[in-house]
């Protein structure tokens, strides 16, 4: 039998509302699906970025001075005395500021002096000679701090000089482009130059958002606001037992100062991504929910409605319908259906994009999106309707037609 | 007539129990997508002191131009603090009831009876002002005296939880403790505190809209006069070229903002007088040279957690979807509902044919899809509730804002049975009226 439009749009004709809420709910369930994939596929894009440091063994402690006898400089080398003799610690360093976090200082930086000339806002990280050993970042250009160049100044002998910089790659190429910044002259938020003598990869400083990459290590141990970060690599799989023995004899060494906060790069980085990790994970859930109400209601009515159309069905047996036209008829009817709501389901799609390009300042939707979406919900829909139309094919004629 | 219309739909699901589930299912799903993300939502958006809205104001002064500020990062009105000088020349109007200065300082509490540790504690340097301002309630004692701010006098409020650190939970007022090595009285204790958001500090770098209300509370110049670094939010990149101060005095005279400042204006005269106040003051700093705008606002505490984005784009997201959500679900059940009493419409003749009225055959259907409805929205609050339940246990331990707003609600129960109203009058109004409208002979015919 041939699969004229008629038989086809009959049906839909004689029960125009019924198809028009199964075309409303693919539309909606389509429309929501692309946007929430694009919104899930960013996330993941954001969060598989790479740190660049090593994660797994790696921990910050910041300790903080309670009295004015406290001094940084002398608590410190004392910390990492101990620390560095400790079996299973790999490398430590005095820094100022936890990088994958938001505890560190920013500063503005040129390359002419002051405001004159554009500037990039970057984080800013002074370290003494171990601090790239210890954060494991290599160099891809230039040389690492000697110890003469750290600087310890002090609130009786203040220093805002910085001679030498190292920067991360991001850094030179915002700063320089494609010239070498190796051995250029750059201001890191005052109007003294810096010499620029190493060049990192890159890796996410003290400071998040647009620039995470951006950061400049200065050679300094800051001493003036009574407090300071001890960073720690361990060697691969003693991190837990290091931070632990750390935190008993550190957090007792000096009773003019305690631990104000402890973390390990790990949980940093957890606690970095929770929110856009939690966003994707809820917008799947409702998303995959939505799909598979939708799937199921088309499933129920096509069950439904082959009950109410046994006689039809019996009768176009009877005149020679074969089983495979029956279930064509009816897959055809449903792709139909399907066709009119990803029409509307596309519109409404590219319209909530808009609406979250203009609010939220996410990125326009991508017409892949919409292509995989189209594709994935009339493949399920089809599946959905495909048992319903095998159960009305089974419907033997002499059954059907047994009330005429 | 409503007990036999509930016996017939009883029947009726029991002709097609696998649609009557799935009916009940997605309206129960809808309904509870829709009240767990309302309900964390509405945690977030919450104004803690509403009654108070027209009268606290957080107070902003920009310095920079427009074009400095965008370059700076900051939004239009500038930093969300402000600098040693501004802070406390604003803050020495007598133009405000109650006024405030915010910042915190990072002290150690020792000194108390069986005490073996010092305690690290977050403290908020503030005035005397701050307590009955936010209507901070106490435990034992009360406030330190303005007089106490000037000093400054070594007084010290506990919060309830460190008195019960420190003390037992006993009344420690009049107790003597040691804060970072000074001597301090403690002059009042709270009751249990926890605004949420902490609408009157908002900064992330003290911690974000989510964090406890600090340990201990000790006046404003402590700071100044013990020259202890602010240990909360400090950002010097106001004027982009200003280098960060090294020593406690070159913080004070510099332009690093720090300091939060609250006023309460109960009159609209107030407010105007002490705008005024405040642009005749940015006027003269630009006439000086040290501001280079006027650029000063007052905000409302809603309008401050507007612009700190408390309440995050994403919860909104969620809510949107969790609507769409049970959009989808309702035009399920209004599609299966009209399919169902069309085939049932032979009955309906008949019962039509026996001297049933049009309405009484639309109120039968109406109570079949309201007792749809009022078993999905009983189901929704029972997988409601452990939805929430769920996201607590997400968020165990965690400082993130969902876990603290994922509690079952008066407002997520008022929300459920709105819900389930809707739900009957968008999924069984239309088919009830359709059934209800038909001829009876049509059916009869084919009998």
């Amino acid at each position: 039998m041939a699969l004229t439009s008629h038989p086809l749009l009959s049906a839909l004709r004689r029960n125009p509302t019924g198809a028009v809420l199964i075309a409303l709910q693919i539309g909606i369930t389509l429309a929501i699906l692309v946007n929430a994939a694009a919104i899930v596929t960013r996330a993941i894009q954001k969060m598989s970025r790479p740190s660049g440091v090593d994660t797994r063994d790696t921990f910050v402690m910041t300790m903080v001075g309670l009295s004015k006898n406290f001094n940084v400089y002398s608590t410190s080398s004392a910390d990492l005395a101990y620390l560095r003799h400790l079996p299973g610690v790999a490398a430590a360093s005095i820094v100022f500021g936890t990088p994958l976090t938001d505890n560190g200082s920013d500063t503005s930086v040129g390359r002419s002096p002051g405001s004159r000339g554009p500037t990039v806002t970057s984080a800013l990280l002074p370290v003494d000679q171990q601090g790239l050993r210890t954060l494991d970042v290599a160099l891809i250009a230039g040389r690492n701090f000697r110890g003469s160049e750290i600087r310890v100044p002090s609130a009786a002998h203040p220093d805002p000089r910085i001679g030498e910089v190292i920067v991360t790659q991001a850094l030179a190429h915002a700063l320089f482009a494609h010239q070498s910044a190796l051995g250029q002259t750059i201001y890191v938020g005052s109007h003294t130059p810096s010499t620029i003598i190493g060049i990192t990869r890159n890796f996410m400083g003290p400071q998040l958002g647009q620039h995470a990459y951006d950061t400049v290590l200065a050679p300094e141990i800051v001493t003036q606001y009574d407090m300071y970060d001890l960073l720690v690599r361990t060697r691969p799989g003693q991190r837990a037992a290091v931070f632990r023995a750390a935190k008993r004899h550190i957090g007792t060494a000096d009773p003019n100062a305690v631990i104000g906060q402890a973390v390990t790069f790990a949980h940093a980085k957890r606690l970095l991504y929770s929110g856009l990790r939690d966003l994707a994970i809820f917008l799947s859930f409702l998303t995959l929910v939505m799909l598979a109400l939708c799937c199921l209601g088309i499933f129920g009515l096509g069950t439904f409605n082959v009950a109410t159309r046994t006689r039809q069905i019996g009768i176009r047996r009877a005149l020679g319908a074969r089983r495979r036209d029956i279930v064509a008829l009816f897959l055809a009817e449903n792709a139909l259906v399907v066709a009119i709501g990803a029409i509307f389901g596309c519109l409404l799609a590219l319209a909530i994009g808009q609406w979250l390009t203009d609010h939220d300042g996410v990125a326009r939707l991508d017409p892949w999106y919409l292509l995989v979406g189209v594709a994935i919900l009339a493949l399920t829909s089809q599946l959905a309707a495909w048992q319903p139309a095998r159960r009305a094919a089974r419907i033997p004629p002499s059954v059907a037609t047994r009330t005429i | 007539m409503i007990g036999y219309y509930l016996r017939l739909a009883l029947r009726s699901f029991r002709r097609a129990p696998g649609l009557t589930a799935l009916m009940v299912s997605a309206i129960a799903i809808g309904i509870a997508a829709c009240i767990v993300t309302l309900t964390v939502y509405h945690g977030m958006a919450n104004n803690p002191i509403w009654w108070k809205n027209g009268e606290l104001y957080a107070v902003t002064v920009n310095p920079s131009t427009p074009n400095r500020t965008r370059e700076a990062g900051l939004p239009a009105y500038g930093p969300g603090q402000l600098a040693y000088d501004d802070a406390t020349y604003l803050f020495g109007s007598s133009i405000p009831k109650r006024k405030a200065l915010l910042t915190f300082l990072f002290g150690s509490i020792s000194g108390a009876p069986d005490q073996t540790r010092p305690l690290p504690t977050m403290t908020r340097a503030t005035t005397a002002g701050f307590f009955r301002m936010f209507a901070v309630p106490f435990r034992y004692g009360g406030p330190w005296s303005k007089a106490a701010d000037r000093g400054p006098e070594p007084v010290m409020v506990l919060s309830g939880r460190e008195n019960h650190k420190l003390f037992g939970g006993a009344d420690s007022v009049g107790r003597t403790l040691l804060w970072s090595g000074h001597r301090f009285r403690v002059v009042g204790v709270l009751a249990p505190w926890h605004p949420l958001p902490r609408f009157y500090d908002l900064s992330a770098g003290n911690g974000g809209a989510f964090a406890r209300p600090a340990g201990a509370f000790i006046p404003f110049q402590w700071g100044p006069v013990l020259g202890d670094w602010p240990a909360g939010d400090l950002s010097c990149d106001t004027h982009g070229s200003s280098t960060t101060p090294t020593t406690y005095q070159e913080l004070l005279g510099s332009s690093c903002t720090w300091i939060g400042l609250w006023v309460e204006l109960p009159t609209p005269a107030a407010q105007r007088h002490f705008l005024a106040f405040m642009q005749a003051y940015a006027a003269n700093q630009r006439a000086a040279g040290r501001f280079q705008a006027v650029n000063t606002h007052l905000w409302t505490v809603s309008q401050w957690l507007t612009l700190h984005h408390v309440v995050s784009h994403r919860s909104g997201l969620l809510v949107n979807l969790a609507f769409a959500l049970l959009a989808v679900c309702l035009i399920n059940t209004l599609g299966i509902l009209l399919a169902k009493f069309l085939r049932g419409a032979p009955v309906a003749g008949v019962r039509r044919a026996l001297g049933a009225s049009r309405r009484q055959i639309f109120a039968q259907h109406l109570v079949e899809a309201g007792a749809v409805s009022l078993a999905g929205a009983v189901l929704g609050l029972a997988l409601s509730a452990a939805g929430l339940a769920g996201v607590r246990l997400m968020y165990r331990g965690s400082s993130a804002a969902y876990g603290k707003f994922a509690h079952f609600d008066a407002i997520g129960l008022a929300w459920a049975v709105a819900l389930a109203f809707v739900s009957t009058i968008v999924a069984g109004l239309y088919p009830a009226w359709r059934i209800g409208r038909r001829a009876p002979a049509t059916y009869l015919k084919s009998q």
